[in-house]
């Protein structure tokens, strides 16, 4: 088992492929994009189903990768979320498959 | 005042009025999002082809594109009188105005198709080229409120990491709605009455019951938008919602009369130019100026003007429509 670091971005659906592109661009080996069914920020309570434009909607996305390569994602990802809404998590995790990250 | 009522006795301002209803008072009743944005495809495909029969029609006379570009100097035009009235009127900063801004001068194309049937309730005949108008309405306001909010800028802002060139360009342009309306509107030109003669059961006789089901939606979208979002606005903010309505209504009839445009068609143009996007702009507004807050621009287009236009503005704008053109 070695240690690697997962990210866990939530951010508005329309800014996704932004941070999508960051992580690639750094090298990621790859992300999982997840639907956010509701939520509350900002003293405001949000839902997916709102709006039919869905520019309110949020995603999840998730990627683990090695310190190095998420560290160099993440000054990108802050430029990302000096605009956009959304939270970005770090965990250190354990992978079973260190090579393939 | 027939016209107002037999409009909002109709069955689908009353699904809309029963989907506000419902979710002012927290029902969980709800239409899974797959379905209503099936039926919003649906029904801009609908009055796309519609359109492109009717345009098929006739040749294209220089008073329809007249229309055409009246439209667009519409859409350029009020986002620059909503911004200067949020600005004057409202606490809202430069770049809550302009994106706000840029709602206004877009059009709802759900407020559109209700006001078609609302015309066509009315007795009037409208045209089908003022589908082209809605289209080419839908996206000159976001260049004015681009051009506004920069122009506060004292220097170039960078881009946003992870931004990629054309990205805007092809929200803009190529957003659902506009590819839908515009294609449907062009196939229905080529194809003609005989041509579209086939899918008629499904694109028209239909159409009433989905509008309805629709309607029941957008009430409930309406409705949960302005419960979640009220907080968020001003009592000035929300004047605006249903005063700007009347403002763009009052520019647009000055258009229509100036253009001796018959009845039906001036109330459509009215409409458009009195209606705020909750589609395409807001999708747009994230990319382009993602530190507006949507809470603000969205809950107004949505909560507030939608549901004024729906209920009380397009029986006025049928009104103001009669009245200019000497039928009133």
């Amino acid at each position: 088992m070695t240690k690697h670091l997962r990210i866990e971005l939530i951010i508005e659906r329309m800014a996704h492929k932004r941070a999508c592109r960051v992580l690639e661009a750094a090298g990621m080996t790859g992300y999982t994009v997840l639907p956010a069914m509701a939520g509350y920020g900002n003293s405001k309570r949000w839902s997916r189903d709102t709006d039919l434009s869905a520019s309110g909607d949020m995603v999840v996305i998730i990627s683990i990768g090695d310190e190095a390569k998420v560290r160099g994602a993440m000054e990108e990802i802050s430029n990302i979320l000096g605009s956009h809404i959304g939270v970005v998590t770090l965990t250190e995790v354990e992978v079973l498959r260190p090579g393939r990250f | 005042m027939d016209v107002a009522i037999s409009t909002l006795l109709s069955p689908i301002i009353l699904f809309f009025a029963l989907g506000m209803g419902a979710a002012l008072l927290r029902s969980q009743m709800s239409v899974p999002e797959a379905v209503a944005k099936g039926m919003a495809l649906y029904l801009m495909m609908a009055i796309g082809l519609k359109g492109g029969v009717e345009m098929s029609k006739n040749p294209l006379t220089m008073d329809v594109i007249m229309v055409l570009l009246s439209g667009i100097l519409l859409s350029f035009l009020i986002p620059a009188v909503s911004f200067v009235l949020l600005r004057w009127t409202t606490k809202l900063d430069r770049i809550d105005a302009a994106a706000t801004a840029a709602h206004y001068g877009s059009i709802s194309i759900v407020t559109f198709v209700a006001a078609t049937e609302a015309v066509r309730l009315s007795g009037l005949e409208s045209g089908g080229h003022l589908v082209a108008v809605a289209a080419l309405m839908e996206t000159p306001a976001i260049i004015t409120a681009l051009v506004l909010a920069a122009r506060g800028q004292t220097k170039r802002a960078k881009p946003v990491a992870g931004s990629e060139q054309g990205e805007l360009i092809r929200e803009v342009f190529l957003n659902a709605s506009i590819v839908v309306l515009v294609g449907a509107l062009i196939i229905g030109w080529i194809a003609g009455e005989d041509g579209t003669a086939s899918v008629r059961p499904f694109f028209v006789d239909l159409f009433q019951g989905v509008l309805c089901l629709f309607l029941l939606d957008m009430g409930l979208s309406a409705g949960r938008g302005l419960r979640q979002g009220w907080r968020q606005l001003s009592v000035m903010t929300v004047g605006f919602g249903l005063y700007m309505p009347l403002v763009s209504a009052s520019i647009a009839a000055v258009f229509a009369y100036l253009m001796s445009m018959p009845a039906g068609d001036a109330a459509l143009l009215i409409t458009l130019a009195a209606s705020a996007s909750y589609i395409a702009v807001p999708a747009a507004m994230r990319l382009a100026l993602p530190e507006a807050k949507p809470s603000i621009y969205l809950t107004l287009s949505l909560g507030v003007t939608f549901p004024f236009n729906v209920t009380i503005g397009i029986p006025l704008y049928i009104f103001v429509a009669l009245m200019i053109t000497g039928q009133g």
